[in-house]
């Protein structure tokens, strides 16, 4: 390949799309390092804390589009504590210094301040894309400054993210000639925009198709809004609080009718039965709907609606839909690849919920699903069994039953034959959830079969070392691992510690690993960060006096090149 | 969680199944504090959790892996309806002894009308519907967190459940 000129290398490199790539034909040769290095626009890293920004920047000065994770993905059910860590500021410092250009940033479960983005918004001249997945630590007072100085802003999409709020003006602050906007998202604020600023807004933004607004905004201003933008596909309704007898339905009724492009539909957080009726249009359309933020919606109006939507292809909702509700998905949508099933009661027994009748109902209409995320209250290893043979696709498969070590309620088993049955058949299987009772039986058959894997997470499973020993022998793979309330020690983290510098991170709570087991891990690895986060309370150094035979309640392993890292609060030891 | 005591999953006999033959003590300790803790909800009774360190109770506590929107939009639908019943009093013009009635055994506004109406035999009507000359129609009201009175109907039933303190039917020439 070195015959060839580099700007025909370098097409050559831009057919490869996917970051993997990308990595592997740069260790190629000398040649082709140089010449993908220089022409690497989009650039994802994984753990933030891998690799340090500078050096990232330095590699590929053509960045215009950076990607960046920081916090271990359990810190989403809330197991990092608040100020661990994932901080932002260094990666934009890096960028404003090294790569001007930058047009896109997309940073998940990192700490996100106002000055940060204040930074961000008067540093990038051609800012296009901002995404904030699960951040926190900024207010609507650094969403003002993003409006404020990214002229031709294209994309703001906050997910899931924890934003102080003070105050309306934020959304004001986009200037009468920012018509740029493509996809605005802002369901996760908590507080109040001004209706007419975001009406005028939208009205004269041409080319917008997204727009997720938050629960704060009302039916009226949701019909101003859909009237003024007949062309959205993605549309988040905000409250879509109504009284089916009012006008204000009519007219919803009569705007949904008029958006011919509505594919995706979310929001409803105050959505009462009947004023689902107005979306009844659009459903023919639909390929993605998301109910899970509207526990009022009963499994009865949930069918209605959804026997209408045959090419559905992903849909979240809540348990209530129940097991009669999945089987009229399972016969009407034939599209489906994506099934999120959350649970709607986290208090009580379950009484509205599903059960493996619906999944298996499910797996056997559905011949598209490749991706499920089901929590319930039981599962069956025969339930288990069939899904597998009717849906060998899966990609991803996450199973959480409410009640940890629950064995199958029909044999009294654990379900080790049913999620081995699940690894066997899905031979695309990237990344897996299990749940229930589960022995040592399971890990074999995981190690054995799942080669294809690169992200487990287990939570009360295993009976002993032999458990994680097999998950790590066999799953050639794997990237990250996540564990929490299992019986794996010393033992089982130390037997092969060349592997950790295969994967992204592992993580371990409330397990049987010991500081010692730790510290020699530590010792062996010197490109891994062991980190221990010790929250209880007076133990604020790595104590001498702290025996080694002493549990760590939470360790995060993960390969790095930049060494330790520098702004671990006092809480965090890293050995 | 109802009907634990009476299933399978919670009461498995450490010697009926050979996994749970030789856990760790600790272990052991955790599982039986976890089921007890799911009995009881997730309102974690302090009897219960004795002897349990306050690292347990916050592990025990980060359960079901659910994400913190998801999460506090069902704590709100539990609050709301923490108590399963929703008694308010209920008052008609001209009768000094009021009924009480449970709000959280309706589904919305037709339901409670149909109550009312058997209660206090009478035709209560939406005004604007009403084809009863206004002398002898009563109309609904109630009293909001505000201590206004307002016409019953006016906003969803959902609003209305999180407002209303207080019924009365009254004349409808009043209104």
């Amino acid at each position: 390949m070195t015959y060839f000129p580099e700007e025909v290398v370098e097409h050559i490199f831009d057919f490869l799309g996917s970051h993997r790539d990308r990595n592997a034909v740069s260790t190629v040769c000398k040649a082709w390092y140089h010449v993908e290095r220089f022409s690497r626009r989009n650039v994802f890293v994984g753990n933030c804390y891998a690799i340090r920004p500078e050096r990232v920047m330095a590699r590929f000065p053509g960045m215009k589009s950076l990607s960046v994770k920081g916090k271990p993905h359990f810190a989403d059910y809330n197991l990092v504590p608040y100020d661990w860590g994932g901080f932002a500021l260094p990666w934009i410092n890096a960028a404003v210094r090294r790569c001007p250009g930058l047009e896109d940033l997309r940073l998940k479960r990192m700490v996100v301040t106002d000055d940060d983005l204040d930074l961000l918004a008067r540093s990038f001249p051609n800012f296009r894309s901002l995404v904030l997945v699960s951040c926190e630590g900024f207010s609507t007072d650094g969403l003002a400054a993003i409006a404020t100085y990214c002229r031709g802003l294209r994309e703001l999409d906050l997910q899931e993210n924890e934003v102080e709020d003070h105050g309306r003006q934020w959304l004001s602050c986009f200037h009468e000639s920012c018509t740029s906007l493509v996809s605005l998202n802002f369901a996760c604020l908590k507080g109040e925009v001004n209706a007419g600023v975001l009406e005028r807004l939208v009205a004269r933004c041409p080319n917008l198709r997204s727009l997720k607004l938050n629960r704060a905004v009302s039916v009226e201003s949701l019909n101003e809004i859909v009237a003024r933008a007949p062309y959205l596909v993605d549309l988040g309704t905000g409250s879509f609080a109504v009284d089916h007898h009012t006008d204000a339905y009519q007219r919803l009724m009569n705007s949904f009718s008029k958006c011919k492009s509505l594919s995706s539909l979310s929001g409803f957080w105050e959505a009462s039965p009947h004023c689902l009726d107005a979306v009844y249009p659009v459903c023919i359309n639909l390929t993605v709907l998301n109910m899970s933020y509207a526990p009022a919606i009963q499994a009865d109006d949930l069918i209605k609606l959804i026997s209408l939507c045959f090419k559905l292809q992903k849909l979240w909702v809540l348990d209530c839909i129940g097991d009669k509700g999945l089987a009229v998905v399972a016969s009407t949508c034939k599209e489906l690849q994506e099934l999120r099933v959350f649970p709607s009661d986290i208090y009580g027994a379950g009484a509205t919920s599903v059960t493996e009748e619906g999944l298996v109902a499910i797996s056997s209409g559905c011949p598209k699903l490749n991706s499920l995320l089901y929590f319930c209250y039981q599962m069956t290893n025969a339930a288990l069994i069939t899904v597998a043979k009717n849906c060998p696709h899966f990609t991803r498969f996450r199973l959480c039953i409410l009640d940890p070590w629950k064995p199958d309620p029909v044999t009294n088993q654990p379900l080790d034959e049913g999620f081995g049955a699940i690894v066997r058949s899905c031979k695309n299987l990237r990344r897996l959830s299990l749940s229930g009772l589960l022995t040592d039986q399971v890990f074999l058959y995981i190690g054995l079969y799942a080669k294809c894997l690169e992200m487990l997470s287990i939570a009360f499973a295993g009976d002993s070392d032999k458990g994680m020993v097999y998950i790590l022998k066999g799953c050639k793979n794997l990237r990250k691992l996540e564990i929490r309330d299992c019986p794996f020690g010393d033992f089982a983290l130390l037997n092969d510690v060349a592997k950790y510098e295969t994967m992204r991170s592992l993580w371990m709570s409330s397990c049987d690993v010991t500081l010692g087991g730790c510290k020699a891990l530590a010792a062996k690895m010197p490109r891994l960060n062991v980190e221990i986060i010790n929250e209880s309370e007076g133990s604020d150094k790595l104590e001498e006096n702290i025996s080694d035979l002493h549990k760590a309640e939470k360790m995060y392993v993960y390969r790095t090149v930049a060494g330790p890292r520098n702004d671990a609060p006092d809480f965090v030891w890293t050995l | 969680m109802g009907d634990q005591s009476n299933s399978p999953s919670s009461s498995i006999d450490s010697s009926s199944h050979p996994a749970l033959c030789s856990p760790s003590s600790i272990f052991q300790t955790r599982r039986d504090l976890l089921s007890t803790d799911l009995k009881l909800g997730l309102g974690l009774s302090t009897s219960a959790l004795h002897g349990c360190s306050s690292k347990e109770r916050e592990q025990l506590s980060h359960w079901p892996p659910i994400k913190p929107l998801l999460r506090s939009t069902l704590e709100e639908k539990v609050h709301r309806s923490h108590s399963k019943t929703f008694f308010v009093k209920v008052y008609m013009e001209g009768l000094p002894i009021g009924r009480k009635l449970d709000l959280f055994s309706h589904n919305g506004y037709d339901s409670l009308m149909r109550t009312l109406r058997r209660m206090f035999r009478t035709t209560i009507t939406c005004p604007d519907t009403s084809r009863v000359p206004p002398e002898k129609a009563h109309v609904l009201t109630y009293e909001d967190e505000e201590g206004d009175w307002m016409m019953v109907g006016d906003v969803p039933w959902e609003f209305f459940l999180r407002t209303v303190k207080r019924l009365k039917i009254t004349r409808a020439d009043k209104c």
